[in-house]
């Protein structure tokens, strides 16, 4: 009740400053206390013990129990009848109950919001990790056009051999080209040589042939004649010696 | 004065103010409304989580058009609920073992969901009056039959959960006098208390009480 009347006077108060002229002090919101307020026996806020406590020290709440119960109970201010064992009963399977399922039930509600944090937080790491991964690729690529000259000069150097290559084949085909003319110029004139001098030597045994007068030519078969006898010769006399 | 058991079903009225709005709408401050919060404190969390659960156990069965049900549907099983099983505590009065309330949630909706079907689908609900299949001498007196059928539901919800309710508090009394007036003779108390904690066990199925009116709610939805 008094919080609620806190709020609404708290609204009445902002609205009657000015809109904008200072931030909200409503946000942010003051985090929600992770457990609830302690008690003891399940029902008894631990406030009312910590009130006690200097005045009758630890006993003080249990005797004032006790004596509450007695004095009711005497005064017959309640009565024991049927629907006290009805209530025994249901207490009892209440307590078992909470005993029982309690703690299960609780990690179930604590689990449940957990996956709800990990799911949102898993969602964050993802996103993170990817931008750190983008990090890492621009890095990569940075270094990368770093080396890129290295690669230029590589294709350069391709390009001039390929150039140089093609200028020596060209050169070569020139030579050889050349080369064959000039082979050939050479080739002509040794044929007119061999051409010139067969003709010479046919023409200097042709006119030799013709200077044979017919004597010469009974003389120096005579000549033979004689040589050949005078071997003929020689040659028995080899022979028989 | 004569105390009869049956005093605990009488309407309860303090220096003639009747309570019974008091004991009505006591349900609804026992379920905080969730905060705008992401993560909340357990209670709520498994509160929400629960009434996820169930609203869509129970639309399982409907096409999209019976969703618009669920709001009804959920907060009608949320109330039955709770009522019961507060119900259950010593010195208190369950609103629904009054014949009235029941009968005030059973002939509304059953009504509704008749007029809605006839509304929509004139054929097919009517068409619902006869079963598939019956030799032809048999359809008129089947005919009379399902129409009887189909009017006495609303009779039938109501009651079954006042019956329900109201036999199963006085058999708690019952039991818990027959206990107490025992206790001098010891022994029997024993046993009797077993009994008590026993039937107190089965009345928390008071539960399953409201899964049972929803869902014959949910059957009577041809929508």
């Amino acid at each position: 009740m008094l919080s609620r009347l806190v709020l609404v006077s708290g609204g009445l108060v902002q609205a009657s400053r000015s809109f904008h002229q200072s931030s909200q002090s409503l946000a942010p919101v003051p985090p929600l206390p992770e457990k609830g307020g302690k008690v003891r026996h399940g029902i008894f806020p631990e406030e009312l013990f910590t009130l006690l406590y200097p005045k009758t020290g630890v006993t003080g709440p249990y005797m004032l129990g006790t004596g509450l119960l007695l004095y009711m109970l005497s005064k017959e201010i309640y009565v024991i009848n049927h629907e006290t064992f009805a209530a025994a009963s249901i207490g009892a399977v209440v307590i078992y109950g909470i005993k029982k399922f309690g703690p299960s039930v609780a990690a179930f509600a604590d689990k449940l919001n957990e996956d709800k944090v990990a799911k949102a937080q898993e969602v964050k790491d993802q996103a993170m990790a990817s931008l750190a991964q983008g990090i890492e690729d621009e890095k990569k690529e940075q270094w990368r056009v770093e080396g890129r000259h290295m690669l230029f000069d590589a294709k350069r150097n391709n390009v001039a051999m390929l150039l140089e290559t093609n200028y020596r084949e060209r050169l070569h085909m020139v030579t050889n080209e050349v080369k064959k003319r000039l082979d050939y110029q050479v080739q002509l004139q040794n044929l007119h040589r061999r051409m010139e001098q067969e003709h010479l030597v046919n023409w200097v045994e042709q006119s030799v042939i013709k200077s044979i007068t017919p004597q010469q030519e009974k003389e120096s078969i005579a000549k033979c004649i004689a040589d050949l006898k005078v071997l003929a010769k020689n040659t028995q006399a080899r022979a028989t010696v | 004065m004569m105390v009869s058991f049956f005093d605990q079903f009488a309407s309860p009225s303090y220096l003639g103010i009747p309570l019974i709005a008091i004991a009505i709408a006591l349900p609804w401050v026992l379920y905080p409304t969730p905060p705008a919060r992401w993560i909340n404190n357990r209670l709520i969390t498994i509160q929400g989580w629960f009434i996820n659960r169930f609203t869509n156990q129970l639309m399982l069965p409907l096409n999209v058009g019976g969703h618009k049900w669920a709001l009804l549907l959920a907060s009608l099983m949320i109330f039955l609920i709770t009522i019961n099983m507060l119900g259950l505590l010593p010195y208190t009065f369950t609103p629904t073992t009054q014949l009235s309330l029941n009968m005030g949630f059973a002939v509304p909706l059953w009504l509704a969901t008749v007029i809605i079907g006839m509304r929509n689908q004139p054929t097919v609900a009517l068409g619902h009056l006869l079963p598939e299949g019956t030799p032809i001498p048999l359809i008129p007196v089947l005919i009379i039959i399902e129409t009887i059928s189909l009017f006495i539901r609303p009779l039938a919800l109501g009651v079954r959960l006042t019956a329900n309710l109201t036999a199963g508090h006085l058999l708690i009394q019952l039991i818990a006098t027959a206990v107490f007036v025992l206790l001098p003779m010891m022994p029997t108390v024993a046993i009797l208390t077993a009994a008590v904690l026993f039937l107190l066990t089965l009345l928390e199925v008071a539960v399953a009480m409201i899964q049972a009116y929803v869902f014959v709610l949910l059957l009577s939805l041809y929508l």
